[in-house]
């Protein structure tokens, strides 16, 4: 009989990168919009908003690991890398690779801030939403468990929680807009 | 009175300090913060402080001479 272990720790690794790169987002749209008010510091948000970026990262290699690993589907080290080289569901699978490859970069530049400028970085953080968007294609139309009640509405959550908070932020920006001064304006997010 | 420091070794030009007390913070074209100030005894540096996103602020209160 075919060990299942790393079939199963694909999908379950799979889901909880999904959960960790919502709550990566919803800890990041909410550093400016600060819901808590000054009960919670807007560094603790941004270091809560990094921890969950990288667990994110880090079960998303463990992802990859397990298929590569698992022989249910025949997934090569090369596939990981170049998005569509997998036979397995080769478009949702290589949404997922270029949501991994994506969010890499994201991390990346805020390492890089001093050196790209502050504003290319912050820019550059609107990839996230691609990331966002990729990762929900390749969870739904590449996800074993999508068609599970549970599983479908983990997603439909996910997604309405990124737009409430989305909502949010953009309503909070337009509060305090008018208390900076026009020449100060082009830098603040 | 507070006096304010800034680290901008840590500072990412989010702005939030300028938005909360501009009379006090100003973000240059390069993106970093700084005191327009030396000692102030505006309270919104206090928000400020708190509203960092990167924790590069520190408000010292001290006594006014």
């Amino acid at each position: 009989m075919r060990d299942p272990t790393f079939w199963i720790l694909a999908r379950a690794s799979g889901i909880t990168a999904y959960l960790l790169l919502t709550g990566s987002m919803v800890a990041g749209l909410t550093v400016k919009s600060r819901p808590f008010g000054r009960a919670v510091k807007a560094a603790a948000v941004v270091d809560t908003h990094r921890f969950l970026t990288l667990l994110a990262l880090g079960t998303i290699a463990l992802h990859g690991l397990a298929l590569t690993l698992d022989s249910t589907v025949r997934i090569s080290p090369a596939a990981l890398l170049v998005p569509g080289l997998s036979p397995y569901r080769p478009v949702p699978t290589a949404l997922g690779v270029l949501a991994a490859e994506l969010a890499v970069v994201v991390v990346v530049s805020f390492s890089l801030r001093k050196l790209i400028g502050q504003r290319a970085w912050r820019r550059l953080h609107w990839v996230t939403y691609a990331v966002f968007g990729a990762a929900t294609g390749h969870g739904l139309a590449a996800g074993t468990d999508t068609g599970r009640p549970w599983a479908f509405s983990l997603y439909v959550g996910a997604v309405c929680a990124v737009a409430f908070a989305t909502a949010w932020r953009v309503l909070t920006r337009s509060k305090g807009g008018n208390r900076v001064p026009n020449r100060d304006r082009p830098v603040a997010v | 009175m507070y006096r304010i420091e800034i680290d901008q070794s840590l500072c990412s030009g989010f702005g939030a300090c300028a938005e909360l007390a501009p009379d006090v913070f100003e973000v240059g074209p390069g993106g970093i913060a700084t005191v327009r100030v030396g000692e102030t005894d505006d309270p919104a540096v206090l928000d400020a402080e708190s509203a960092c996103p990167m924790a590069a602020i520190r408000v010292i209160e001290v006594q006014a001479a």
